[in-house]
């Protein structure tokens, strides 16, 4: 709070709106976020207009609050992931309630982060044997660009009260990691509270778990954690990122760095599986090979035999797909077992922040394809991580998830906006209508036909003593495979999970 | 007449008619419930009630005849994914359901006889048995959890790996609407009345002595001419019947199963419950089951990260406090200062 | 690949394996064998092993000389455990499973609470040796030597000292240890304490192998049960050791060329067998019995 001694000119803006805030919303909220929210509008006040106006919009709308469902373990083996989620949302919802809000919106012609060929000169008239028609092309076009702009500043005044004048509740529920009470909790939310969206799920057994309860209802419905791909449902919005987005990049960098041969380890259930069919059916396309996939139970953590098992099989670098914390074991075992193998993974660093928990050089050259990782150096990443840490101090890490769930309320308000209402099917019909927000990471697509999201992909890799840095960078890789699938949830509603093996490209590769 | 009388038999809580009409009205309330509750809330208490054959399962076969088994979750499982599997591949058939449920009992008893002819008929010592049960469902959560992909497929249904078997079909008799809210809060409580009611009746007639004496002394009851293999045995079937019909009420209530729930966590659930409630007695334990999970789902609505340790303490707590249970002790002591029960 | 490298390095996962084996079921065994109590706190106490050695070492303590408190502290919680709920169990042993596995939910919960999901782990000590197209951790070989060291120690303690003839006539025959003289309850509160001192020394040693987090326990509870079973309690080391010699025979040659889930189920199956064979554990065959 020392800015606001500094600067007199900051401090009666601050107090204004504050006063504001404190008017328009009547939830109880506790000191600390209070705190919070005056730093955040601290931090905007470059942009704030007055919030008068908004506040009498907000006396014009009736109604009580908006309800956003959050539903994720809070104890329990899991609860490492779904207390980052919450405190995600709860930052979230803050700044929603304080009238701020990514930027963002239905994209125009083009789409964001359009990739073009350019010519090398620009295209000039009649510069050709005196023909005034020739047209000079510009020469060859070699050069593939990307239309693109990255903002600094992304939380911006929303010019809202809340979402449509109303405050937004948040009712975050503990899952306790058995799913069980997930469906109970779900049913509780759904038919109980009404909510008018509902986030949640960390694994994909959750999601599976309350998407059959979300259906019955029609219940608009964001799952914000990487997974293995494939949810074609109507009423669900995944904003994850999935195999085409992490795999393909990650294993094309690697074949062509570290040489062909690759040994995949991966867990063994559905995630573990799908992903290392991904990468056996895209290898070949990059010019790499499997030469051997190993499957380990969920609740192995003594890697000994598997560690003797890639020695005998020489690969030239590992893909480890391995979840969860008996599997993370296998990084410190490997090392000290002499394992100095390259590594490629889609989950570790970003998720379970390994690199910050085991000793130095377990994950020595761990490369990873993540939408987001807290490492980004980007200025809007770095306030973003401030803006956390004020609010959240004790935290130990941002994860990828927590990330996602972050920008996924302020896409829910977003949208709610669009739509003018919070009617749950004019939302849904207002995120299909191709809306990108600012996220931490970058843009973020929402991808109409098949509910997903197109993410900024960054590449990043652990040196020796576990510092990040970031090798290439996607600024938009949208998904396609359910494309691909012929899935198209703005003209045909589905209700489904496509699994690999229903593309007959990947069984051409399964064994 | 006869019936009264075996119902309200030496083996269970509620001996005179006084008491007896306690149990009754405990029933009745349940079936008064709908009345004061919204159409979800009903669908939740209904989970609540799909426990309670698990529950009692763990009484039968741990309060009664003195084994404790950690593998009547993988009995509820197995039923659960045959019932799926079954009613899955019959989707449209009117009864098909009903064939699911038998089939899934069917299958579900006849894995516990393979497992019961490995435990009774060698003889293993009494402690072994929970831990080869534990191992038993542990191993066949970690096959489960690896059936992700087509190769496991039975006819258009997917096991579904570690994510889980969706799309389980409702129950619902025949043509009729699948059952959903009040009306699957009156089929499960349907159902869980009979089971208790006959169970009750089974335990207190002459059978249920015997299952009973192989508690007390399985030597006695030995040289007393009955052959303790074949009825362990039996009791463990009946056992794995009851927790079979509590995975078909779960999975027709959740349309939905993963192996999670043949897990470590799961598999203590009704050890807990029986131990909570006082395990040597059937309606104990039907009351504990209904508490203990109505009070995990409160808890977790709270979305407090103390909730576990509020479990964790609970129970130790009511086994510390209440030597037999805490439903038995506490009818024990009401009874006493009404003096309405005989002592058992 | 070379025959001879191929085998040393099964004979190494095979050491490594059941010493991991031996360490994890070792305290839960003592537990057993003597007071027939199941603890499913046990994963717990080894977490708290694990807990205590990590902290020491972030505060600077070198890594070996934070075992000897994983154990005094194991043994501290032992006999608060033992004090405090176990002492009130001796009639109804089943209820002693109930009061572990809440208080292993407490343990785990709690520690979420207080230090958060997860601590950093610690950096694995000395290096790795090659022969061959293998490397071994020089670690894991450590592993071994104190894993069979702690048998041979116990084997020493059980066998050689009065105090071990002691624990071992209340465990077989306790009415009639008691006549002569010695105190039960005494006995039982030692062995608890020493049996989760011997835990959370497992955890301790286990603790830079693994991830330090709050439900870490439960990893080390299945293996540890299944030693237990096939093993038997009829002889407290020679169960441990044949039991884990004879489930690693079983599981390093599946686990090398059929992987990883064929290991595992080969180790149950290889536990299922072995209970139907010999009932009582292989400590109760003949051959194997060293009484």
């Amino acid at each position: 709070m020392n800015i606001i001694d500094e600067n007199p000119r900051i401090r009666e803006q601050n107090t204004k709106i504050e006063n504001e805030s404190e008017e328009s919303s009547d939830n109880p909220s506790s000191d600390s976020r209070r705190e919070f929210i005056k730093a955040s509008t601290v931090a905007s006040v470059a942009l704030a207009m007055p919030a008068i106006i908004t506040s009498d919009f907000a006396s014009a709308q009736s109604g009580g609050p908006v309800k956003i469902g959050h539903l994720e373990d809070l104890s329990g083996n899991l609860a490492v992931y779904g207390l980052q989620k919450d405190h995600a949302a709860q930052l979230a919802v803050a700044e929603i309630n304080a009238g701020l809000t990514l930027k963002g919106g239905p994209i125009g012609s083009g789409g964001v982060g359009v990739f073009g060929s350019t010519a090398t000169q620009p295209p000039l008239m009649g510069t050709g044997s005196g023909d005034l028609n020739y047209l000079d092309d510009g020469g060859d076009r070699s050069n593939e660009t990307v239309a693109y702009v990255e903002d600094d500043e992304i939380l911006v005044e929303s010019g809202d009260d809340g979402i449509l004048g109303r405050p937004v509740e948040l009712l975050n529920l503990d899952g306790q990691s058995n799913n069980n009470i997930w469906q109970q909790l779900t049913r509780k939310l759904i038919q109980g509270d009404k909510v008018d969206c509902l986030v949640a799920g960390f694994t994909s057994a959750e999601r599976e778990a309350i998407r059959p309860i979300v259906d019955q209802f029609n219940q608009l419905y964001i799952y914000t954690n990487q997974y293995e791909g494939g949810v074609a449902d109507a009423n669900t919005f995944c904003t994850g990122a999935i195999c085409e987005q992490q795999v393909i990049p990650v294993v094309d960098y690697m074949v062509k760095k570290f040489g062909p041969r690759i040994y995949t380890i991966a867990a063994d259930y559905n995630f573990g599986q799908l992903t290392a069919a991904w990468t056996k059916a895209t290898a070949p396309l990059v010019g790499g090979e499997i030469i051997e996939e190993e499957f380990v139970p969920l609740e192995v953590s003594n890697f000994s035999t598997s560690i003797a098992r890639i020695q005998a099989a020489k690969p030239d670098w590992i893909f480890t797909l391995l979840v969860g914390s008996n599997q993370s074991n296998y990084y410190p075992q490997a090392a000290a077992a002499g394992l100095e193998y390259p590594m490629a993974s889609t989950v570790n660093m970003a998720q379970g922040y390994e690199h910050r928990r085991f000793s130095t050089p377990s994950l020595n050259r761990m490369h990873n394809c993540v939408n987001y990782i807290e490492e980004i150096p980007t200025k809007r990443n770095r306030d973003f991580v401030k803006r956390w840490y004020e609010m959240f101090p004790d935290d130990p890490y941002i994860g990828q998830m927590a990330q996602n769930t972050y920008f996924s309320v302020h896409l829910y308000a977003k949208a709610a906006r669009l739509a003018g209402t919070t009617e749950q099917e004019a939302v849904k019909r207002a995120l299909e209508t191709g809306m990108t927000i600012e996220a931490p990471e970058g843009a973020v697509f929402m991808e109409p036909a098949t509910h997903h999201a197109g993410h900024c992909i960054r590449l990043a890799v652990a040196d020796e003593n576990h510092h990040v840095s970031f090798l290439r960078e996607w600024p938009m890789i949208t998904p396609w495979w359910l494309q691909r699938m012929g899935v198209n949830l703005v003209g045909k509603k589905e209700y489904k999970q496509y699994i690999p093996d229903e593309d007959p490209y990947f069984t051409m590769f399964s064994n | 007449m006869n019936l009264l009388k075996l119902f309200l038999g030496p083996r269970d809580l509620g001996q005179t008619k006084a008491s007896g009409l306690v149990i009754a009205a405990f029933v009745l309330f349940l079936f008064a419930l709908p009345a004061l509750i919204s159409d979800y809330e009903a669908m939740n208490f209904a989970y609540f009630l799909a426990n309670v054959p698990l529950g009692l399962s763990m009484a039968l076969i741990w309060g009664y005849c003195g084994v404790l088994s950690f593998g009547q979750v993988a009995f509820f499982g197995i039923a659960g994914y045959f019932y799926g599997m079954v009613a899955g591949n019959m989707v449209g058939i009117p009864g098909s359901e009903i064939i699911g449920v038998f089939t899934a009992v069917g299958m579900s008893v006849f894995v516990s006889a393979i497992l019961a002819y490995f435990l009774f008929f060698a003889r293993v010592e009494n402690w072994i048995i929970p831990v080869i049960t534990l191992v038993f469902t542990l191993l066949l959560e970690t096959f489960l959890a690896q059936t992700a992909g087509y190769q496991w497929r039975v006819g258009t249904v997917l096991l579904g790996g570690y994510n889980g078997m969706t799309g389980i079909p409702s129950m619902r008799f025949f043509s009729g609407d699948p059952l959903y809210g009040y009306s699957f809060y009156y089929y499960a409580l349907g159902f869980v009345t009979i089971l208790f009611v006959g169970l009750r009746l089974f335990i207190n007639s002459k059978y249920g002595l015997v299952v009973v004496a192989m508690r007390e002394d399985l030597q006695r009851t030995e040289l007393l001419g009955y052959d303790v293999r074949v009825w362990q045995f039996g009791v463990f079937l009946l056992a794995a019947a009851l927790a079979s019909f509590s995975g078909i009420l779960y999975v027709q209530w959740g349309n939905y199963i993963t192996p999670t729930q043949l897990g470590l966590v799961a598999a203590a659930q009704p050890v807990i419950w029986a131990a909570i409630g006082g395990r040597s007695s059937l309606f104990a334990v039907f009351v504990a089951t209904v508490l203990m999970t109505w009070f995990a789902f409160t808890l977790s609505t709270q979305g407090n990260q103390l909730s576990l340790v509020f479990i964790g303490a609970a129970t130790v707590v009511a086994i510390m406090l209440f030597k037999d249970g805490v439903v038995v002790s506490i009818w024990k002591k009401v009874s006493a200062l009404i003096g309405a029960d005989r002592k058992t | 690949m070379d025959l001879v490298p191929l085998l040393v390095s099964l004979l190494y996962q095979g050491l490594t394996i059941a010493a991991f084996l031996i360490l994890c079921s070792i305290g839960l065994m003592i537990i057993l064998g003597m007071m027939n109590i199941i603890n499913l706190a046990h994963g717990e106490i080894m977490m708290i092993g694990a807990y205590v050695s990590t902290i020491l070492v972030s505060s600077g303590l070198p890594f070996f000389a934070t075992l000897p408190v994983c154990f005094i502290v194991g043994c501290l919680t032992g006999y608060l455990i033992e004090q405090l709920f176990i002492r009130h169990l001796y009639d109804r042993l089943l209820s002693a499973l109930v009061v572990t596995w809440g208080l292993g939910l407490i343990l785990a919960q709690g520690t979420l609470l207080i230090f958060g999901p997860f601590m950093p782990s610690i950096e694995i000590p000395f290096g790795s040796i090659q022969y061959g197209d293998f490397t071994f951790s020089v670690y894991q070989i450590f592993l071994v030597a104190v894993a069979f060291g702690t048998l041979l120690g116990l084997h020493i303690l059980f066998h050689k000292t009065p105090i071990g003839l002691k624990t071992r006539a209340t465990m077989q025959l306790p009415e009639v240890a008691r006549t002569i003289g010695i105190d039960q309850h005494l006995m039982y509160s030692l062995t608890f304490s020493f049996g989760s001192g011997l835990a959370a020394f497992a955890g301790g040693v286990l603790a830079p192998t693994t991830t330090i987090a709050p439900f870490m326990g439960t990893q080390f509870v299945a293996p540890a049960f299944i030693t237990v079973v096939v093993g038997g309690a009829h002889n407290i080391i020679t169960g441990t050791l044949y039991s884990a010699t004879a489930l690693t025979a079983v599981k390093t040659p599946v686990g090398m060329f059929l992987g990883a889930f064929a290991g595992t189920v080969g180790l149950f199956v290889a536990a299922l067998i072995l209970i139907r064979l010999c009932p009582n554990g292989l400590s109760s065959i003949k051959v194997f019995r060293t009484r």
